[in-house]
């Protein structure tokens, strides 16, 4: 299978090619759209951290928030007022952008604004969802649901494929253990990479302990380092983490964001890393131990 | 070996490509086995988009694959089904005669004889069975 690349962004705002023997690329940001100006401070202050490591990047931040495990958490922004948020953020920072959508009816309108189209876990077989999301014709980034096994993840590639749509971005954000608690296979990486498409890591919502504390879910941050950098060395191409800068106080997910003063070292270790075992594996050459081969 | 049955080619006897289970490349093992069994052959012909043959996967393939892996069952049917086909198979063409094919079925101790056309795409399949009954003067 030879590996494809995506491309998201450019013309007006900075391309960001993912896959193959690229560089590491990350997509982050606020889990919500909590005000305009906290998406533009954040939006700048991660952008500088990424011009810096010279990391190319997507800004991540959602409207709405579906998967709320409570009634009165905070169920997003809106449609309308979070996307004019996103285009200012893409027009001021001249950066892509991606945000998720919870319900087929908002692919279109959501894809007029994002350069890069999410597809949240729990959603990640929906028919209705994926196809709406694929004749958007925008590149798709699809989280592996905590529930399905990586190479049922296919099923969900052929259902995106057959609206024509082949720019593909698939993440291993945990699976289910038990209840409450996740844990990360890395095994899906080269798993989900046999569908030919970049593999991208989600070391935030991995570390999230669903619903963990009776309407809210908990979360372990301290992992945060140590996931990143075990992906970094399994072979992916991309790295998702939410980021804000006051996690405690962050209106969705403050149990897993990561505080925005780790983001340099964390990126700088997660480069290095990625960095490290392209070159091994240029020295040594490709993984070969399986007896069939 | 009866004398009308040397003089027949398999074009009299072959089994046409929609009687058999022919598939994409991309086909899923699961599905594949689904098609094989409802044919009632054990094999699946792989076919390129311009209906060539490209790979063979037969009922002995999938008993050495369940043999050798160590996948769970859930990730093998989702394996595309290209993934373990026998790229390198005997096939003949439209004009061998079926007593020739007979001696290959024997000599090559199989059931299944691809059949193909000069470019490679998929005319038929000579099977067993119906070379017998056409051997017996059936």
């Amino acid at each position: 299978m030879i590996p494809k690349v995506i491309s998201i962004g450019g013309n007006d705002v900075a391309e960001v090619a993912i896959g193959g023997t690229l560089p590491l690329a990350f997509l982050g940001g606020p889990c919500a759209i909590e005000t305009r100006d906290h998406a533009l401070e954040m939006a700048m202050r991660i952008g500088e951290i990424c011009a810096r490591l010279d990391i190319p990047w997507v800004y991540k931040s959602c409207y709405d928030k579906d998967c709320r495990s409570s009634e009165n958490s905070f169920h997003g922004i809106g449609i309308d007022a979070g996307l004019d948020i996103l285009a200012e953020v893409r027009s001021t920072c001249k950066i892509p952008v991606v945000c998720d959508f919870s319900d087929a009816a908002w692919a279109a309108q959501t894809a007029e604004v994002v350069d890069l189209l999410q597809i949240p876990a729990y959603l990640c077989r929906q028919t209705h969802i994926l196809k709406a999301a694929g004749e958007t014709g925008r590149p798709l980034h699809v989280k592996k649901g905590q529930f399905m096994s990586p190479w049922n993840m296919k099923n969900s590639v052929r259902k995106i494929e057959a609206t024509g749509n082949e720019q593909i971005l698939l993440t291993d954000r945990g699976t289910f253990f038990g209840y409450n608690m996740l844990i990360n296979d890395y095994r899906n990486f080269p798993i989900m990479l046999e569908t030919g498409y970049p593999v991208c890591f989600d070391a935030t919502h991995s570390v999230q302990m669903p619903t963990s504390m009776g309407n809210v879910s908990g979360g372990q941050r301290e992992f945060i380092p140590h996931l990143v950098r075990a992906a970094a060395g399994a072979g992916i191409n991309a790295l998702f983490m939410e980021v804000h800068d006051n996690p405690n106080q962050a209106l969705s997910d403050p149990n897993t964001q990561l505080d925005i003063r780790y983001l340099e070292n964390i990126l700088s270790q997660a480069k290095a890393m990625h960095a490290l075992r392209q070159d091994l594996l240029q020295e040594w050459g490709e993984d070969r131990v399986h007896l069939d081969d | 070996m009866s004398t009308s049955t040397t003089s027949r080619t398999i074009a009299d006897i072959l089994l046409p490509p929609e009687a058999i289970p022919v598939m994409p490349p991309r086909t899923l093992v699961k599905e594949a086995l689904e098609r094989m069994s409802a044919s009632k052959l054990g094999l699946a012909c792989i076919v390129d988009a311009d209906g060539r043959l490209i790979g063979l996967f037969t009922d002995g393939d999938l008993r050495r694959l369940l043999l050798r892996s160590q996948k769970p069952l859930s990730a093998l049917f989702a394996d595309d089904i290209i993934d373990h086909a026998r790229r390198e198979f005997t096939s003949v063409s439209p004009g061998t005669s079926i007593a020739d094919a007979l001696n290959l079925l024997q000599e090559r101790e199989i059931f299944d004889l691809p059949v193909l056309g000069e470019d490679g795409r998929l005319e038929g399949l000579i099977h067993l069975h119906p070379a017998l009954r056409a051997l017996l003067g059936e």
